[in-house]
């Protein structure tokens, strides 16, 4: 256990996600029930008008999204990711195999009770006005006028519109009709959040505001699956990555396991002499210098992508996942195992 | 308006046609029902044995009905229909539809230029064209609102954010059926407030002086002066100050007398109304008093009677004979007579003499008289004592309502046949209110024709803005089939082929009745052009449609199997669509000041309600099956 031992040695103040966080994950997924997506054998065939097939979309798909996590679907453009979170919005109908939402098959309305879904653009109807669009979204849910007058509030505050309420949406920059479509994701205060291509057309602020909004709603209980190409969303604020390329799964695992080189080893020192520097290799112990940390070096998420692309490209076909979705949590690794399997 | 057999079907006649079940309604709707179902399951089966093969295709399709009945349909909620109602709506006024109100008052601004106010029946003309014109342009205004919305909301996935809360299909289905006769109910009031003050505007006219006026006793009798190409002969009783006109084009004035040479004309009055007819059976007498099935036949009555919508009966080609109205002809100096009998002839009723009205037709023989037309009489008998007025002769008036009041007493012959003065109700009418009316022509060898409708009684008369109102509400219950067609066909075709769709549906609803004709002049073997392929050779050719197709052997016997093929299947085609012609014409009833039969208004109304049932369920099973991303 490698990797245990240096988590351990490495400095409170690291980039990656705390470890306060990784404790809630790993102590949700110890039990079964609390699986909120789960895709059996997910494939999906477009076929044209004769039913000759055009594209293989997605291939065998397997993955489980548990409670209280931040999964991301990570993969280029026509990976996949789209087909997936419609297939587990019912949008689309699987070719073979199932997706449970909420132990729901995804082609039930009532799934939808618990569910807010942000779409890759805003669809949403231009002639209403932000104010107009909640109501209406708020009156699908069959919520009283109280309710939703109160839920308005709170969503227009959150995403900041409050100022541009009484616009039509037609008038409306691309970053605030996102604003809008995130609100309109949230109106039923839902427990399950899809959100596609949640950053794209924002600001560079507006990034920073949506990230640390993913952040608090998983903060609050709530299951989060992002699909994005924005690598850095994804590394910045995803517990988990399934990373598709062509339809299939091929990587799929923690963040902080993933961008883990695991031979080789960093070390950071200080207060050093010239001489000491020179034979630094071996005399790092004897001079006692101030160890500041021994650690695996991480890679960033643009490494791994263009790697696991680049090694799809050559040799087509499912990759070995390195870290299986039972493996998640690295300490506990057999226990989650035998649970989830 | 002649009116057709099935026009003077109560509604409990039309739905269940005691003793001819195959004409009824109700079966008709049945059997479409049916037939939709076992043609949807058929379709349904085949589409997704081929989506998930043969034995998952059977449970998805059980899935899909278990599914709408046990949760769609129950769990379908009043608050998102209407959320989803008026996000139609509000599409609909925000994409500036409303202008079409404002392009009507422009077509009506435009027609007061070019309708003639000084024509033999200016009301007919001005009811008739608003209510054309209304119906027109709201059933092309319904055509693409609904067609292209849905389709439009998946063209831009703005339906991916309705879709993915917890929406039903069956709300969907509604919320836009019913948003979108909210819009066109929005538009239909001020197109028909624009309406009816067109007409009263259209019609209003006064006449400004007296031509001449002479004194007789104390009693003036008048003459207006001429305008819109008429004027009118008045009369004041003696020690009155005011006196009725006649009756020239539909309508009449008062005059009132100011003082001995001044008199006001005021506006026109009875031109706009709703009688409310009583129809009575008619039985013809050839011309030796012999009772006969049908009157004279004088040319070309016959071959202008086709089929009428007799349902599946039609269909399945039970229905052989004609079975539209034709006028039967009375000949004139003869014993040929046209017993009209009426039912509920009461004094309450009727307690200042019998409104009678008629519209019959005359026919010379030879030129005779041109001056004067041709003269029938009317006689009051009493269908049990045979008891008989003495005849009341008149002068056919063609083309339009003669209306007449028959006296409470008159002189005739009793029951012993003695001669004496016969008070109606006691001596002519039975004891259950039976009376019979029995149309003569007095000129020898001329003949007077007429329909059942053509004579009946008039009790009274509805108000004809209630009248309007009805014909609105006939346009109303089109506009909703049509949109209910329009939004069943957007859910499984883009917006342009949904367009299509369901105007070739109102389309063919429209010639429904010209197809009925087409296939009875083929059951009957009569030349009358034929069906379409026929048609085409005799245009090329250029034959008359009356004469037989010439065109040899093999060729012959193919234009005309293949025709048939062809006109059969448009007739099992209209038989399932909406008879629009029918709903169509209740503008004629507005038009010629009949009131609007309740009895039909409340079959179009059922028949509305039961497209837009059929439509739902077709909606709701497409946009079901229907990968909504795809």
């Amino acid at each position: 256990m490698d990797t245990e031992s240096t988590a351990v040695a490495q400095s409170g103040d690291g980039t990656q996600p705390d470890s306060e966080t990784t404790a809630a994950v790993t102590a949700a997924t110890k039990n079964p029930g609390d699986v909120v997506i789960e895709t059996r054998n997910l494939s999906k065939i477009y076929k044209d008008f004769w039913g000759r097939k055009k594209v293989h979309a997605l291939k065998s798909l397997d993955i489980e999204v548990r409670k209280g996590e931040i999964f991301g679907l990570l993969g280029p453009n026509g990976s996949g990711k789209s087909t997936t979170i419609k297939l587990v919005l019912g949008l689309l109908f699987p070719t073979s195999g199932r997706v449970l939402v909420f132990d729901k098959d995804a082609s039930e309305t009532k799934k939808n009770e618990h569910i807010g879904y942000l779409p890759e653009e805003s669809y949403l109807y231009q002639f209403l006005n932000a104010e107009e669009t909640l109501d209406f979204y708020g009156r699908l849910f069959d919520m009283s006028g109280e309710q939703r007058k109160k839920r308005i509030e709170e969503l227009l505050q959150l995403v900041g519109l409050q100022g541009a309420r009484h616009r039509q949406l037609r008038e409306y920059s691309k970053g605030m009709r996102r604003r809008v479509g995130l609100a309109q994701a949230l109106i039923n205060d839902p427990d399950l959040i899809l959100l596609d291509e949640p950053t794209t057309g924002l600001d560079p602020i507006g990034i920073r505001e949506m990230k640390d909004l993913i952040l608090a709603l998983r903060d609050q209980g709530k299951t989060i699956l992002l699909c994005s190409h924005q690598l850095g969303d994804v590394q910045d604020v995803c517990d988990r990555v399934a990373i598709l390329h062509q339809g299939e799964l091929k990587e799929l695992g923690r963040v902080t396991d993933l961008l883990k080189v695991q031979d080789v080893t960093e070390v950071h020192a200080s207060g050093l002499s010239e001489d000491a520097k020179r034979e630094i290799a071996e005399v790092i112990q004897r001079h006692g210098g101030d160890l500041k940390s021994i650690d695996n070096p991480t890679t960033t998420m643009e490494d791994l992508f263009l790697n696991i692309v680049r090694e799809s490209e050559a040799r087509p076909g499912a990759r070995r996942v390195s870290a299986s979705p039972e493996s998640a949590p690295t300490d506990e690794g057999s226990d989650t195992e035998s649970a989830s399997s | 308006m002649t009116l057709q057999p099935d026009d003077f079907w109560s509604f409990y006649e039309w739905l269940l046609r005691p003793g001819a079940f195959l004409e009824s309604a109700l079966l008709q709707g049945i059997v479409l029902i049916i037939l939709a179902i076992v043609l949807g399951l058929i379709v349904a089966y085949v589409i997704s044995a081929a989506r998930y093969g043969p034995g998952e295709g059977f449970y998805a399709v059980a899935r899909a009905i278990r599914d709408f009945f046990v949760s769609d349909l129950p769990g379908t909620s009043p608050g998102r229909i209407y959320a989803l109602a008026r996000l139609a709506f509000k599409e609909a006024i925000r994409r500036k539809v409303l202008f079409v109100i404002g392009l009507f008052v422009v077509i009506l601004l435009l027609a007061g230029w070019y309708l003639n106010p000084e024509s033999d029946d200016p009301a007919r003309l001005y009811i008739s064209f608003v209510l054309t014109a209304t119906n027109y342009l709201i059933l092309a205004l319904a055509l693409f609102i609904s067609a292209f919305s849905l389709p439009q909301d998946i063209e831009s996935r703005t339906i991916y954010t309705i879709v993915t809360k917890p929406v039903r299909a069956t709300e969907i289905v509604l919320g836009r059926m019913l948003g979108f006769i909210g819009v066109g109910t929005v538009m239909l009031v001020p197109m028909g407030l624009a309406s009816y003050i067109f007409v009263k505007r259209g019609l209003d006219h006064t006449h400004q002086e007296v031509v001449e006026a002479e004194e007789d006793n104390g009693r003036i009798i008048g003459e207006t002066d001429f305008v819109r190409r008429h004027s009118h002969q008045f009369t004041i009783e003696p020690g009155e100050t005011q006196g009725l006109t006649d009756f020239v084009r539909g309508h009449r004035h008062v005059v009132t007398r100011v003082d001995d040479a001044t008199f006001t004309v005021g506006p026109p009055t009875g031109h706009l109304r709703a009688r409310i007819p009583s129809y009575g059976s008619i039985q013809f007498y050839d011309r030796s008093g012999e009772k006969e099935d049908a009157g004279i036949d004088v040319g070309a009555e016959r071959l202008a009677g086709g089929y009428s919508n007799l349902g599946i009966s039609r269909l399945i080609g039970v229905a052989r004979e004609t079975r539209k109205m034709e006028h039967g002809y009375v000949e004139g100096g003869t014993l040929g007579a046209a017993e009209f009998t009426f039912d509920d002839v009461t004094e309450a009723r009727y307690p200042n003499g019998i409104p009678v009205d008629m519209s019959i037709r005359a026919y010379r023989s030879y030129k005779g008289d041109i001056e004067t037309g041709i003269r029938g009489s009317l006689t009051m008998r009493n269908p049990d004592t045979k008891a008989e007025s003495n005849p009341i002769a008149f002068i056919v008036d063609e083309y339009q309502v003669d209306e007449r009041t028959l006296p409470l007493e008159i002189g005739g012959t009793d029951a012993n046949g003695e001669t004496r003065t016969l008070q109606v109700f006691d001596d002519l009418v039975t004891e259950d209110g039976r009376l019979q009316i029995v149309l003569r022509c007095l000129d020898r060898s001329q003949y007077l024709g007429v329909t059942k409708s053509g004579i009946y009684l008039r009790p009274a008369e509805s108000s004809f803005e209630w009248n309007l109102t009805k014909a609105y509400l006939s346009i109303w219950l089109q506009m909703t089939m049509v949109i209910a067609f329009g939004v069943m066909f957007s859910t499984f075709l883009s917006g342009p082929v949904a367009m299509v769709a369901t105007a070739v549906c109102v389309l063919l609803g429209f010639s429904a009745e010209s197809i009925y004709d087409t296939r009875h002049y083929i059951d009957s073997n009569v030349s009358r052009g034929g069906g379409p392929i026929e048609s085409l050779v005799r245009l090329v050719k250029q034959d008359a449609m009356t004469t037989e197709l010439d065109v040899e052997g093999v060729a012959n016997t193919l234009i005309k199997s293949a025709d048939a093929i062809i006109v059969y299947t448009m007739d099992a085609v209209a038989t399932a669509l909406p008879n629009l012609p029918k709903m169509v014409r209740t503008a004629e009833y507005a038009a010629s000041g009949f009131d609007i039969f309740n009895a039909i208004l409340g079959r179009h109304a059922v028949a509305t309600l039961g497209y837009c049932l059929l439509a739902f369920l077709i909606s709701y099973f497409f946009l079901k099956s229907r990968e909504i991303a795809a």
